[in-house]
């Protein structure tokens, strides 16, 4: 390992792999990360108490660097931040960061020892495996390619430890996963990166991926430098290649289609429950309740905002509604047709806080699926250097051998663990505030918010 | 033998300083400090004593942190959040100023790495930017998430037509009893994407940028419209050249040494336009200005004008104050209504900077868009202050402006637009931009969806 192996330039270098050093350097490679992940760590902690003045250069109009300062609080103290970060809403303009919530006068509220339901069923229909989450979230997909195998780890450890669950993205089930496999959602993407029969066999849910919010109608996308040899292997391609996705199944030409699909799933695992994550063109109403008659126990709309993949800027802002639009269409649809009840409605694509997911729901989603506030959680900037080279300066999206070693997996499943917990403290706030005992009561009450835009 | 289109792409590096948006500041006492730390606490063992926070090579000259390349930033911010008491990662002021309040310096980043590239830009970890907001930015565009004729478009299998036809397209044909078609034929000609340039600003209108207009517009197969004086002084003749003429300009057409496919006359002549229609009787005729009214659409429209050209000023606004998109359905509108919006073409221009405004223009209603500062954004031309409309606005053209350079950006920066353009149009699956034309139903506007999503809700009222 050289001086500078932490910035070995991208391409080049990844090809090489760890042992374009010599003998001796190499042998100082894990005195260098660790150095690295010491001084990081230490970051993360200081940070938050610095404050964002002294990071002029972070955040944007929808992860402000307050947002981002006090979600990497929250994911060490598993706490609100009470130092004057705002750790609610963005400054988008738009979407959630115009609405607010509508609490009752203080002394009208619950009490704080009153017991609070955040739980939700992920099948709502009459039939098929019964599942319930404890907290309405669970973690979006992230392909093995796109993050690191110690950050899936993380990952699947937290859905675990919440007895929720995390999605293999469209990359392939590393055989490290094994062990989580009943908190890991199998995705079948349309480049079928990575999917075999037996990780449809071990899944509790299956999700078929129709597309994602961050690149609606346009299929994944990895770039070649990030094709490393392990992640080729995983999806059986082409080392360093760039792997797009073809969009969309090209077997789906009708809902009837559609049905073909989660039929074969269903043969191969009759006990799966069936997830649908598709985009939100201006039909999403009737891709819901296609979805829903194809037999879809889970429908996950991914807004157009969100995302933690490679994705052309075109697409992120311009294709498809964001999912504060989505949502409430949807679930008007879905309850004008009388079918709301048997389906159950996850929102992703652009939630980034506890008050975001309360907003999701009361405007018409039982739960929300979380990607990049994970990520944040874990030390993401939103830099946006994910595709670029080696992948994220930090090791969360990157397969190179090395820097992926700055993210150790107890860690960060500790950090994300701690998320969850602020995020389950606040939503339990919320929901007394709102004089609420139960979170599925807060479905579609559009009548506890506020329009302050 | 049929060709398909294509924009040959190369590298095209600024040839002028260009600011990156970061400067990074090193307290050079206190890295001093630390290294020495390190290597007491490393036992002198410089490789990692000395490892840098940086894969970007910000820290990899030959004193490192003790002379930063700020250049090489890419605003990570792994170094300060490392080492929050020695490095500071700030915003550049001279970034800050690259443009104006329209064209602001993120548009311009982008412009220019278009430019330099050729490539679609393509980044991690969601979307940045505001919510929504007025103009472009309050539209969204449409997708489908099932198969549609020409998936497959966008990764080469199959194709994606972004041809336009431009003139006169008679609703029908006539013939005799012989079969010979008999009056109004067809008077249209072709462009292979859906953009021309648009006239440039007097205070840019130098030999050497107008050259690279014409040979960049002759190469991707477009036009580019110029003042007929220009022409004229300059020697300029070619397909790609729509001479721009006013009843002000004396004998404008008097040794025009071509015939254009088409030809621009501002504002409406009527003495003028019918010069133009007997002397110049295959090109087409456009008739140029900064608001049409529904009258006023009407009467060209009966006087004989087939192609309109809309403009607005370089932040997008018309003479009323009205945003360009809402010009452009207000016009397309007015044309179905009268029911030949096929029979005339529509083109616009003004606030066109961001590759997502082609399509959105389209949606509303255009045929094909006039490009203007993004192309001086290319080349990087500096702006004068804020620059609001062609004749008051003031560029500044690098001084090693050369012209190979400027085309290859210029192509660069098509070839971009075109890609993002077949991005959009895979994504709904159309086959051809033309079906795209005043498709609003496939557009998303920010005020619909939020009172759809959001009336009912206390404190709304829109």
């Amino acid at each position: 390992m050289t001086t500078n192996s932490m910035l070995k330039n991208s391409r080049e270098d990844s090809h090489s792999g760890p042992s374009v050093a010599g003998e001796e350097s190499r042998s100082d490679e894990p005195l260098i990360v660790k150095k690295h992940t010491a001084y990081l760590r230490r970051g993360f902690h200081l940070w938050p108490e610095l404050g964002k003045d002294n990071l002029p250069a972070m955040g944007d109009y929808r992860w402000t660097s307050d947002l981002i300062l006090s979600t990497w609080l929250q994911a060490e103290t598993g706490k609100p931040p009470n130092n004057g970060l705002e750790y609610r809403v963005g400054n988008s303009g738009g979407g959630f960061d115009v609405l607010d919530l509508k609490f009752l006068p203080e002394d009208q509220r619950l009490a704080n020892h009153g017991v609070v339901n955040l739980s939700i069923p992920l099948n709502r229909r009459p039939y098929d495996c019964s599942i319930e989450i404890p907290v309405p979230f669970y973690g979006a997909g992230m392909s093995f390619g796109s993050i690191s195998e110690q950050v899936m780890l993380a990952r699947a450890k937290t859905a675990q430890a919440w007895n929720t669950f995390t999605s293999t993205g469209e990359g392939g089930y590393p055989d490290s996963l094994l062990a989580y496999k009943d908190h890991v959602i199998t995705q079948v993407a349309t480049g079928m990166f990575g999917v075999r029969e037996e990780t449809i066999r071990d899944a509790r849910i299956v999700e078929f991926k129709y597309a994602q919010g961050a690149k609606p109608g346009l299929g994944g996308h990895l770039l070649g430098d990030k094709v490393t040899t392990a992640v080729a292997s995983m999806r059986e391609s082409v080392p360093w290649i760039s792997l797009f996705s073809p969009f969309p199944f090209h077997s789906v030409y009708s809902v009837e289609d559609h049905k073909k699909h989660l039929d074969w799933i269903k043969t191969i695992n009759p006990k799966a429950l069936l997830a649908v994550k598709v985009s939100t063109p201006t039909d999403i109403d009737m891709v819901a309740v296609g979805s829903y008659y194809a037999g879809a126990h889970i429908l996950n709309l991914d807004g157009s905002y969100g995302g933690t993949g490679a994705a052309p800027e075109i697409a992120k802002k311009t294709i498809a509604m964001p999912i504060e639009f989505a949502i409430p269409r949807v679930h008007r649809y879905l309850s004008q047709e009388g079918i709301r009840g048997e389906i159950t409605v996850m929102a992703s694509g652009g939630i980034r806080t506890a008050y975001d997911i309360a907003k999701a729901i009361a405007l018409g989603a039982d739960g929300v699926i979380l990607g990049t506030a994970e990520l944040v959680a874990m030390g993401c900037t939103r830099c946006g250097n994910c595709e670029r080279g080696r992948g994220c300066p930090f090791g969360l999206t990157s397969t190179d051998p090395e820097l992926s070693q700055l993210v150790e997996e107890n860690w960060a499943a500790g950090r994300l663990g701690n998320l969850y917990r602020s995020f389950q403290l606040q939503l339990r706030d919320i929901l007394r505030w709102l004089g609420l005992t139960r979170i599925q009561d807060l479905v579609g009450r559009t009548d506890l918010l506020i329009y302050g835009g | 033998m049929y060709q398909r289109y294509h924009l040959e792409t190369s590298s095209a590096p600024e040839i002028a300083p260009f600011p990156n948006r970061t400067r990074v500041k090193v307290q050079k006492r206190g890295l001093a400090t630390h290294l020495v730390r390190e290597l007491v606490r490393y036992r002198g063992n410089r490789a990692v004593a000395l490892s840098r926070p940086c894969l970007y090579g910000v820290f990899s000259g030959p004193v490192g942190g003790f002379a930063p390349r700020s250049d090489s930033c890419v605003a990570c911010l792994r170094c300060t959040v490392e080492y929050p008491e020695m490095v500071r990662v700030c915003l550049n002021p001279e970034h800050l100023r690259l443009g104006d309040s329209y064209f602001t310096p993120g548009h311009v980043d982008t412009v220019c790495y278009e430019a330099r590239t050729g490539r679609v830009p393509v980044k991690g970890a969601g979307y940045r930017g505001r919510f929504g907001g007025a103009g472009w930015d309050g539209m969204w565009t449409d997708m489908s998430e099932i198969v549609r004729p020409t998936r497959d478009g966008i990764h080469g299998r199959e194709f994606i037509s972004t041809s336009v036809d431009i003139g006169q397209k008679p609703p029908f044909l006539t013939f005799d009893e012989q079969g010979v078609v008999t009056g109004r034929s067809a008077r249209t000609f072709s462009m292979p994407i859906p953009v021309l340039f648009d006239v440039p600003p007097p205070s840019a209108l130098s030999p050497k940028f107008v050259q690279i207009l014409v040979s960049a517009a002759q190469k991707a197969g477009t036009m580019v419209v110029l003042p007929v004086g220009v022409l004229k002084r300059l020697k300029l003749e070619g397909r790609a050249i729509v001479p721009l003429v006013s009843h002000k300009d004396d004998n404008a057409l008097e040794g025009l040494r071509f015939t254009p496919l088409m030809i621009e006359l501002e504002g409406w002549n009527e003495t003028l336009f019918r010069e133009i229609l007997v002397r110049f009787a295959d090109s087409a005729i456009c008739l140029r200005q900064d608001s049409f009214s529904k009258e006023d659409l009407s009467k060209y429209y009966h006087s004989g004008v087939r192609v309109f050209h809309l403009t607005a000023n370089y932040h997008g606004f018309g003479r009323d104050g009205r945003f360009v998109l809402d010009l452009i359905r207000e016009a397309h509108a007015a044309f179905l209504e009268a029911g030949c919006r096929d029979e005339v073409t529509l083109l616009g221009s003004g606030g066109i900077i961001a590759a997502e405004h082609v399509p959105k223009a389209i949606i509303c209603g255009l045929d094909a868009v006039g490009l203007d500062t993004a192309l001086l954004a290319a080349l990087q031309a500096r702006f004068l202050g804020d620059c609001l409309d062609r004749q008051s606005s003031g560029f500044q053209l690098p001084r090693r402006l050369s012209v190979d350079w400027g085309v290859q950006r210029i192509e660069n920066l098509l070839a971009s637009w075109r890609d993002q353009l077949l991005e959009i149009l895979g994504a709904m699956g159309l086959r051809e931009v033309r079906r795209l034309r005043g498709e609003i139903g496939r557009a998303m506007f920010q005020k619909n969806l939020e009172r759809e999503a959001f009336a009912g809700i206390k404190g709304y009222d829109h």
